[in-house]
């Protein structure tokens, strides 16, 4: 009987080593192991074996078993093995296919501009105000001391609406808006927005951006408007930029000033061929001044005692000057290719 | 304003060996902008004055011919020259080898049909001095030889392009630029010792009839004068500076408008009637023929000057002289006009006849009114000097403000010294203080406490405590100020506080809503022409009033248009066979007339009548991913612009917003567009461009857009100003039930998903639409609609048996509400 059950015993073991599937070895499982599995049925034979030899027997038997069993699961791993090699060579993709991708979007480089400039002066405690962009020549004139004829207004070209009515020249007339409003100080506003001029070149748009920065306090004095702009300079320019201050005349300050910021493509060594100074070293960004005696006049008795200052940044030019970008008209013409290059 | 180096340093005197551009940066520094420095004779360094001693044909080229020229020392030059206009004995210009000329032609020794050229003859083309001339320039006999060209034609000045601003008409002048460096440098001011008019009866008497529109005219009658040409010094003097030169009587006149800033005109006596020259109103319908020869109508608002014929003014006071009186070849007795007119009047009528002279630009600005008898007397002294004749009588006719025993007074401020340190923030002495207002011109007297301060009277600029204070400033240079920070004396506001911050912030978050989204942001000019608003039927627009060209003529209604010639460019522009996608937003304001408004007219300080409208719009064309394959490639439709939408509105925590259909109006495609409704508000319209507008402006894909009411829609995002609270998510399992409900296709699916709600309340919590169908079996006309609903109650789990009793309830109400049936 031990003969017996080592010859289906080792037949078995053959058959698990040649078979190529694991249907193949869940086959020999049930012949051989299974309830009515050919080891099974000598097994049965045992009750007609003496008590003597039976547990003989029964541990070769179960040695037998256990051996199968073993080269059973080994076969089985080893033959899935396989069958996975083969499914992951089937499912293999090219990779270098293009992606599915969505499109991406991007922010206008003039609010990316005004977006930073109004975080750099919000850090000093400025807050966001606003006005009309059609406004009327009242504020955007006569109110901060550009009186009617006076040559002060050939500084801008303006487009008239009717009557008393024109497209804001400058963010400024907000600051007449605000402080009237207002009543009386501290204020410390930044109104961003479109402006317009009838102008149209290379560096002139009929409608452009500017930032117009208002401070108005007991006792503000001009180094307090030269050290804000300095720190302004700095956060947008870069940590080692300067500013130069010359004086210059706008009609609602006195001192007024042209501020010019140290050009940070030639910081070391300007050139003649630089073509964002020229050569100079210098970049004409904003115009600033203390707020004239006459603006605290007009805004109301609320003012008396106000000592301030404001200054008003072109955003475009701003803009321009840190994405090198060479005409102003690039930035209304739309074109995805320029709008999608600052993401 | 041109200033001539030579000019100034005959006026002031600099620091020794003082280079221009450390002037330029001086003058700079101070508030008068050097905006260009040109060196004249560029390209000449190296162009000498020479003479022909022999010339001679060429023996190889008839052309041509070889002249020997001297430079009055050295060895004679061999020359060979194409020229034909010279002879033995001309003074001519020699570029010699070496020079490169204005016009880039490098001189280098040549051997020219063998023989050698030891330099070039020039033409004034060639040296720059005229676009087009013919021959080689022969200078005047007199020339001496040997010396630089630029020398010998008075083209040796360095002249500065000076930016001076409205305020400082004291500066248009060279007087006034010297005043400023003498300032600056300290350095000696060496005006013109002119003596004073000695005032008389005059057989011309100047009249004052304008009140104080004209308070002061001084004349001189000068006779036996000789017109003719300047001296050269003169002539090169003004044209260096850009003026013609006229006559020495004329020339006369520019010089002491160059020189001090004083505009003065000259009449040709004999030509004026009776014994008065005097400033009066213009009546209106009075006309004038000017100097220029047009004859111009006045309209009463003008000044002008009047001679006793009654017929016709002789001048445009402030702007030009009129024709028929001025000084000619043949003229000897002279009347010299020195005069004050009002700057508003004078401003006013040189805008009205558009002549904007030298003469008005420095009268709207307002002249030094001690500097008006100075100029009368300076310009008798350089007529006398160029073109001869004696004075027969000075007169002179003041109003009692400009009379200096009277009412004329310095103006005076007073102020605290103290002030300049805390206005300025600039550590200064009164000493240091005094010292800076004193080289201005200013005289400080008073105490300690109390500065009275006496301004010079050509600086009508400066009134205020704070004017003083950047005189002082831009004495010691802004860059003395040391820096500081502002002191914050209140705390900041919260930002939702202030209404405009708030509204920022909500636009802000929008942006970038669109622009997760896949989204560019646009940004167009605020107007536009009327023709391409036609294209979208669109009438409305405020006009502007003096647009620069068509695409100026009116403020945009709609922000539309605009974006849809953006597409069209981009696909112009674009050279590839697959147009690029377009995905664009733009938040800006639109503009419209107030109800009730006829006109554009201030109403008030504040109000201009005009409404700015807060717009929120996009375009939407191409395909719906940027890369991918061809199926992932497909283009854009209603669906793309609609879950743009839903997406943004989600983002903004916007609820409540329903598509509707829109029919009839004229932008939109009357069956794939929506009007966007909140309540009974239309908040909005999407869909696709009119086809037939697609077609009429050559679209290359179908353009999806929208415009929203941003205003409004502002107003529903604004919850977000709270923070969100967390609400928590039901732990019972729903059931979910399938159903195909066939109904006719003109029913809008949304009506199929509302009815479900209703009908399966209070279970029936979500009821999505996920597939529809039309053709076979589907009978023509119908629509199957594939309709998901799932049941939930938050407390407990439902039977199967409950569902099936709601969607009963459901299949019910689709039948009779819309005769929908079931299909299996």
């Amino acid at each position: 009987m031990i003969q017996k059950i080592e010859e289906i015993g080792s037949l078995a073991l053959r058959d698990v080593a040649q078979a190529t599937s694991i249907n193949d070895l869940e086959h020999i499982r049930v012949t051989i192991l299974g309830k009515k599995g050919r080891l099974s049925d000598v097994l049965r034979e045992l009750g007609s074996i003496s008590a003597l030899e039976r547990p003989k027997i029964g541990a070769v038997a179960n040695e037998w078993k256990r051996k199968l069993e073993d080269a059973l699961t080994g076969r089985k791993k080893t033959l899935e093995n396989i069958e996975l090699s083969s499914r992951l060579v089937t499912e293999a993709i090219d990779v270098t296919l293009p992606g599915r991708k969505a499109e991406t979007g991007t922010l206008h480089v003039v609010t990316q501009t005004t977006r930073k400039i109004i975080e750099v002066f919000s850090r000093l405690g400025f807050e966001v105000v606003s006005g009309p962009e059609v406004e009327t020549s009242a504020l955007n004139f006569d109110a901060i001391n550009i009186a009617k004829d006076h040559p002060a207004r050939d500084m801008q070209d303006t487009f008239s609406m009717g009557p008393g009515v024109v497209l804001r020249t400058h963010t400024s007339p907000v600051q007449m808006r605000t402080m009237k409003a207002a009543g009386g100080f501290p204020l410390r506003v930044l109104c961003p927005g479109a402006v317009y001029r009838c102008d149209n070149d290379v560096t002139h748009s009929p409608m452009f951006h500017q930032i117009e920065g208002l401070w108005i306090d007991h006792g503000t004095k001009m180094s307090d408007l030269i050290g804000t702009l300095e720190f302004f300079a700095r956060e947008i320019f870069g940590p080692s930029a300067k500013i130069r201050l010359r004086p210059s005349y706008f009609p609602f300050v006195e001192p007024g000033a042209e501020v010019d910021v140290s050009c940070f493509q030639c910081l070391k060594s300007p050139s003649a061929q630089c073509p964002i100074c020229k050569g100079t070293g210098w970049m004409e960004i904003l115009g600033a001044g203390m707020v004239h005696r006459r603006l605290f006049e007009e805004a109301g008795p609320g003012f008396a005692g106000a000592t301030g200052f404001a200054f008003g940044v072109g955003i475009e030019r701003v803009a321009m000057l840190l994405h090198a970008i060479p005409n102003i008209r690039l930035l209304y013409q739309n074109d995805v290719r320029f709008l999608g290059q600052f993401s | 304003m041109k200033i001539s180096w030579k000019w100034i340093q005959e006026l002031v005197v600099l620091p020794p060996s003082t280079m221009p551009e450390q002037v330029a940066e001086t003058l700079t520094l101070r508030g008068l902008e050097v905006e260009a420095i040109t060196r004249q004779g560029l390209g000449l360094e190296k162009v000498v004055t020479a003479e022909i001693l022999e010339r001679n044909p060429h023996p190889e080229a008839d052309r041509l011919s070889v002249c020997h020229i001297t430079l009055g020392s050295g060895e004679p030059l061999e020359i060979v020259c194409g020229a034909t206009n010279m002879k033995s004995g001309d003074k001519v210009a020699l570029a010699q080898i070496g020079a490169q000329l204005p016009n880039g032609v490098k001189i280098e020794k040549a051997k020219i049909r063998g023989v050698v050229s030891n330099g070039m003859l020039c033409s004034e083309s060639e040296l720059g001095l005229k676009t087009t001339s013919e021959g080689i320039l022969i200078l005047p006999a007199s020339t001496q030889i040997g010396v630089p060209l630029a020398l010998a034609l008075g083209q040796n000045d360095i002249i500065f392009e000076v930016n001076v601003t409205p305020n400082r008409g004291d500066c248009l002048s060279h007087v006034g630029i010297a005043r400023e460096l003498a300032a600056a440098y300290g350095g000696e001011l060496l005006l013109p010792k002119t003596a004073k008019l000695k005032l008389g009866r005059s057989p011309i008497a100047t009249v004052l009839d304008a009140g104080e529109a004209g308070p002061q005219f001084w004349g001189c009658l000068i006779e036996g004068v000789k017109i003719g040409p300047s001296p050269t010094w003169v002539v090169n003097r003004l044209e260096s500076l850009g003026v013609r030169s006229i006559n020495n009587v004329v020339d006369a006149s520019n010089l002491v408008l160059q020189e001090l800033g004083q505009p003065t005109h000259a009449y040709d006596a004999d030509q004026l009637l009776g014994n008065t020259l005097r400033i009066r109103d213009a009546k209106q319908g009075e006309k004038l023929k000017l100097l220029d020869g047009a004859e111009i109508e006045l309209d009463g608002s003008e000044l002008v000057i009047v001679d006793d014929s009654g017929r016709r003014p002789v001048a445009l006071a402030g702007v030009m002289g009129g024709s028929g009186s001025e000084v000619v070849a043949s003229t000897t007795r002279i009347f010299l006009e020195c005069a004050e007119f009002d700057p508003v009047r004078v401003r006013r009528t040189a805008f009205r006849h558009q002549r904007r002279t030298e003469a008005a630009l420095r009268f709207e600005k307002g002249l030094d009114p001690i500097g008006v008898g100075e100029g009368a007397a300076r310009l008798t002294e350089l007529v006398i000097e160029l073109a001869g004749g004696h004075v027969v009588a000075a007169t002179a006719k003041l109003s009692p403000s400009r009379d200096p025993k009277k009412k004329l007074k310095p103006a005076q401020i007073s102020v605290d010294p103290s002030f300049f340190e805390d206005f300025l923030g600039l550590k200064i002495s009164p000493s240091q203080a005094r010292e800076a207002l004193g080289a201005l011109g200013f005289t400080v007297r008073g105490t300690v406490k109390k500065w009275s301060v006496t301004v010079p009277s050509y600086r009508l600029d400066v009134s205020t405590p704070e004017d003083l204070s950047e005189e002082i400033a831009r004495s010691v240079g802004y860059r003395a100020i040391k820096p500081t920070v502002p002191r914050l004396n209140s705390s900041p506001h919260p930002r939702f506080d202030n209404p405009v911050a708030a509204s920022l912030w909500v636009d802000d978050r929008a942006k970038d809503a669109l622009v997760e989204l896949g989204f560019h942001e646009a940004l167009q000019y605020a107007f536009t022409s009327r023709a391409w608003l036609a294209q979208f039927g669109i009438q409305e627009g405020v006009p502007v009033g003096n647009p620069l060209s068509e695409e100026q003529q009116v403020l945009v209604p709609s922000l539309i248009p605009g974006l849809v010639q953006a597409a069209l460019e981009n696909w112009n522009h674009h050279f590839g066979s697959i147009a690029p996608s377009i995905r664009m937003f733009e938040l800006r304001p639109t503009f419209h007339l107030r109800a009730g408004v006829g006109r554009v007219e201030a109403l008030s300080e504040f109000d201009t009548g005009v409404e700015e409208r807060s717009r929120f719009s996009m375009a939407l064309s191409g395909s719906r991913l940027s890369s991918g394959l061809k199926p992932d490639l497909e283009p854009v439709d209603f669906a793309d612009l609609k879950g743009v939408l839903e997406a943004f509105f989600s983002r903004m925590a916007i609820r409540g917003i329903r598509f509707e259909a829109l029919k009839d109006r004229a932008l939109w495609h009357p069956g794939q567009s929506a009007v966007l409704m909140n309540g009974n508000h239309e908040v909005g319209v999407c869909g696709r461009l009119h086809p037939s507008i697609e077609s009429a402006i050559k679209a290359r894909g179908n353009l999806w857009l929208a415009e929203l009411n941003w205003d409004a829609l502002k107003k529903l995002a604004k919850q977000r100003d709270r923070s969100q609270r967390y609400k928590a998510w039901a732990t019972f399992p729903p059931i979910e039930r399938d159903f195909s409900v066939l109904v006719k296709s003109e029913i809008a699916s949304e009506r199929v998903t509302e009815l479900a709600l209703r009908a399966g309340r209070p279970l029936a919590k979500v009821v999505r639409v996920f597939d529809i169908y039309q053709g076979a079996p589907v009978p023509p006309g119908m629509t199957s609609i594939a309709v998901k609903v799932i049941f939930l109650d938050e407390s407990r789990s439902l039977e199967e048996s409950e569902a099936d009793a709601v969607s009963a309830r459901i299949v019910s109400e689709w039948k009779q509400q819309l005769g929908a049936s079931l299909r299996s």
